[in-house]
């Protein structure tokens, strides 16, 4: 067994003492009223913290945002703080849920833990002052030890065993400009066992006795098994039994290869759907049969643009288009479930969303939510698709049928052909100039499935606005004289999530790449037209010229080349990207990306830094490759060798990160708001190489298409 | 029954001949470094060394390479200087595909011990980052190499 250091092993281990820590719950947190938060900390014999994070760790950085907040205001070494995600409880809720979403993980933690923090050591301050009989206001934590006056008093496992015999106190966080840890280059918590390769994956765990179940899901969706011819499975070597469950089956054996090679034998044929015809073709003619429908369209904003359109010197007007993609997270789904002495379940695995998952586990198992333990391991990535909760049932439905402990995977084929995708997308946009080339009306009507009903499903009644299919819209910075936002609502039997920086990233692309058109037909510079929408907000211009000033905006372009801008508003943060391409034969070439963001306060700078990195890096994938093939009513392109992904020899040469940093009351997100600027500031880069607009992704595909 | 020399020790599998390397190694051997990802050879991240070359281990029947010498994740040394560039860059985000990148990137060296970028997007190209740690790979190899990024 190998799982990773827990609370319970903590305390087991080092004698830990626990602390009661009295806080206030961070907004949004509906359990305020039981307030006792005694679940965060636990302090070692020699000093050393062991903190739960709320958040799960899938290579953001909250673990190691959360551990130094910690270390700050206790006054340890960062290295002295180790971090795990606990079991869900109220402590780890907020809005009555655990998950990690929303670039949220730093800013809707950052108060709490602080206090947490502050709690703690000014209960650790108070327990060593009183046994020293010296005044408590004479006593602080520097580097581990409790000093009075300069000189050592205590170590910190003595005050702490002291400290938790008496009832904790509330304490004042210190000032964040002291900080010594937060805000500085800290090394990941979590990177030294990830370049060791140890097995912290959901996919590495192990039990004692544990046999592995490959599951075979339905390529089409919504599929049932129509036959189940097992013998074939059974044949292969290791093999011990086959499990059907409501949308397939899984092949259970003595190791994973085993398991997969039954997979491979097992013969199924799939009842026939209402969907079994579906192809992208079908979802984009749907989707643009849907702009026309006026009488459907619902409005996020619905200034009247009708006179400035009817009085517009120069009117621009383009539709948009985005395909379905995948989150293709490295590790493909997995999940460990063995069942309890006492009648419940216990589920190891990489869980975004803690108790929707504990919660979907205990219906599927017919169980209390009280009989199930959830454990969140690493998550060999996330981007959204680790969300959900849909290989929870069928995985339950394997253990009870086998009630022994069993780890249910998925293979490549069923984590991409099984995605719940970013959803496709058009856009129909309307601009209005004036003789003056005064941009005086912006139209922007959205068609396309609900994700948030799909994700939640009922969670978005006919006739109500889904926010995440114009997501950023409705905010924008931008200060459009008439400004008019619908959606009209066109549903497929795809399955849907969020996906990293969700809704930003097509409203992001279809605004961005439009406004170049329109800068163009004004025959203004794109960036200066950005300039102009932006005139009365001076936070959002120091961002624009920060990036055209580092992006080399103004200064000649290498012969060959073009650059692209784009700036997106997002998760509270301010992104501006330039982007520096070639194009030959077809291939696009990325000599360079400028990203200036504007969250207000960077925790873990070099952390922040690699966020950017991958969120462009990302961002550029998508836009040159990605897409799912529909056909068959089913995803065709199922493994890399069909949906293609970003390759080092593909990527950016250079990245250049800009942080602006400021006082606002606000903290921006990290995790997301690097992405969505990054697919615009490429189409505009290569609409400049080519005199031509890329109006639908991917971008390879308008290429080979024209 | 195969023999094989894994991270310098010999051992003998009782693992089917067809069986890929990777399920060798995961499954019989408790080596789980090398990760699943793809199983048709695209992602690179079973990626580990068979006589210095980086294979994808999931397309490599261990029946093909009985005798030979497979380092791992696991076997490199304490203080690989390529592991500590990972750490000194602070390369990985989500982790999974590191292992595989690392021993592309050791077989990389091992036969150009100063590739410039081209060589390390050729060398690399066959391992896939869903974070997009790409560019800090790169400088992770010209660190490890001994050269300025």
């Amino acid at each position: 067994m190998n799982a990773p250091l827990n609370r319970r092993a903590f305390l087991a281990t080092t004698g830990a003492f626990t602390l009661s820590f009295v806080v206030t719950p961070p907004a949004g947190a509906q359990n305020g009223a039981a307030a006792a938060w005694t679940a965060y900390l636990a302090i070692g014999a020699d000093g050393r913290i062991h903190l739960h994070s709320p958040t799960t760790e899938m290579g953001q950085g909250t673990h190691t945002a959360h551990a130094a907040i910690i270390a700050d205001e206790i006054g340890v070494p960062l290295a002295w703080v180790t971090v795990d995600t606990p079991e869900p409880s109220d402590p780890f809720r907020r809005g009555g849920q655990m998950g990690s979403g929303g670039s949220q993980g730093v800013r809707a933690w950052w108060d709490a833990l602080r206090k947490v923090g502050a709690s703690a050591r000014q209960s650790l301050i108070n327990a060593g002052a009183a046994k020293a009989k010296v005044p408590a206001t004479e006593v602080s934590i520097v580097e581990g030890r409790l000093l009075r006056a300069g000189k050592p008093l205590m170590t910190l496992g003595e005050a702490a065993r002291l400290a938790a015999a008496a009832p904790a106190v509330e304490g004042t966080p210190k000032d964040p400009k002291t900080y010594t840890i937060v805000g500085k280059s800290t090394p990941r918590v979590d990177i030294p066992a990830k370049v060791r390769g140890e097995p912290i994956f959901s996919s590495d765990f192990t039990l004692p006795g544990m046999v592995y179940a490959c599951a075979v899901l339905s390529p089409v969706w919504t599929g049932k098994v129509a036959k189940l011819n097992d013998g074939p499975a059974l044949a292969v070597k290791g093999v011990e039994r086959v499990v059907a469950f409501d949308g397939g089956a899984a092949v259970v054996a003595k190791t994973q290869w085993a398991a997969m090679k039954g997979a491979q034998a097992l013969e199924v044929s799939w009842a026939s759907t209402a969907y079994d015809g579906l192809t992208s073709d079908a979802i984009s003619a749907a989707m643009l049969m849907g702009l026309d429908k006026d009488a459907e369209a619902i409005g996020a904003r619905n200034d009247d643009v009708t006179a400035a359109f009817a009085g517009a010197a120069k009117m621009v007007e383009a539709d948009y288009e985005v395909p379905y993609i995948a989150h293709t997270p490295m590790e493909p789904f997995s999940v460990t479930l063995a069942p309890t002495a006492d009648g419940g379940l216990e589920l190891w695995g990489p869980f975004q969303t803690q108790d929707r998952n504990r919660g979907t586990a205990a219906k599927a198992a017919g169980l209390p939510v009280e009989k199930v333990r959830l454990h969140t391991l690493m998550l060999g990535g996330g981007f959204g698709r680790r969300l959900g909760d849909d290989g929870i049932p069928s995985a339950v439905a394997v253990v009870m049928a086998l009630k022994k402990p069993v780890k249910v995977f998925w293979r490549r084929e069923e984590e991409i052909g099984q995605g719940w995708y970013r959803p496709a997308q058009v856009a129909r946009m309307k601009a209005a100039l004036d003789k003056d080339g005064k941009l005086t009306a912006f139209h922007i009507r959205t068609a396309g499935p609900s994700m948030r009903d799909s994700f939640a499903p009922g969670g978005l009644p006919k006739g109500q606005i889904d926010g995440s299919s114009v997501q950023i819209l409705p905010e924008i910075l931008y200060k459009f004289p008439t400004y008019k936002i619908d959606w009209v609502r066109v549903d497929q039997v795809i399955p849907m999530a969020p996906w990293r920086a969700v809704g930003a990233t097509q409203n992001g692309y279809f605004v961005e790449s439009f406004i170049d058109e329109v800068a163009a037909a004004a025959g203004k510079d794109p960036v200066q037209l950005r300039r102009e929408l932006l005139a009365d907000n001076p936070r959002a211009l120091k961002v624009i010229d920060a990036a055209a000033k580092a992006g080399d905006w103004d200064k000649p372009v290498p012969k060959g080349r073009a650059r692209g801008f784009a700036f997106v508003y997002s998760f509270a943060s301010l992104c501006a990207h330039v982007v520096e391409a070639s194009l030959k034969d077809g291939v696009v070439t990325l000599h360079k990306v400028t990203c200036v963001i504007d969250c207000a306060r960077v925790v873990t700078p070099d952390g922040a830094r690699n966020q950017m990195e991958g969120g462009i890096v990302q961002g550029l994938s998508t836009a040159l490759f990605e897409g799912i093939e529909v056909a068959n009513g089913s995803c065709q392109n199922r493994n890399f060798d069909g949906y293609r992904i970003m390759r080092m020899n593909e990527a950016p040469k250079v990245i250049e990160t800009i942080f602006i940093e400021n006082d606002e009351p606000v903290l921006g997100g990290i995790g997301e708001p690097g992405l969505p600027p990054a697919t615009p500031a490429l189409v505009n880069a290569l609409a400049r190489l080519t005199g031509k607009p890329i109006r639908k992704l991917p971008i390879s595909q308008a290429l080979s298409q024209a | 029954m195969t023999k094989l020399t894994v991270n310098g020790k010999p051992v003998t599998v009782s693992s089917e001949p067809d069986t890929p390397l990777l399920w060798v190694l995961r499954d019989e051997l408790d080596l789980k470094g090398a990760k699943y990802g793809c199983g048709i050879a695209q992602c690179g991240a079973c990626t580990v060394l068979v006589s210095g070359q980086p294979v994808r281990s999931c397309s490599l029947a261990v029946g093909d390479i009985a005798g030979a010498e497979v380092t791992t994740i696991e076997g490199l040394g304490k203080d690989d200087p390529v592991q500590k560039a990972w750490i000194d860059i602070q390369v990985p985000q989500c982790g999974f595909c590191q292992p595989g990148q690392i021993m592309s990137a050791k077989g990389l060296l091992a036969e150009n011990p100063k590739p410039d970028d081209a060589a390390i997007d050729a060398g690399m190209a066959g391992n896939l980052c869903r974070c997009g740690t790409y560019l800090r790979i790169r400088a992770a190899i010209k660190a490890a190499s001994g050269q300025a990024a």
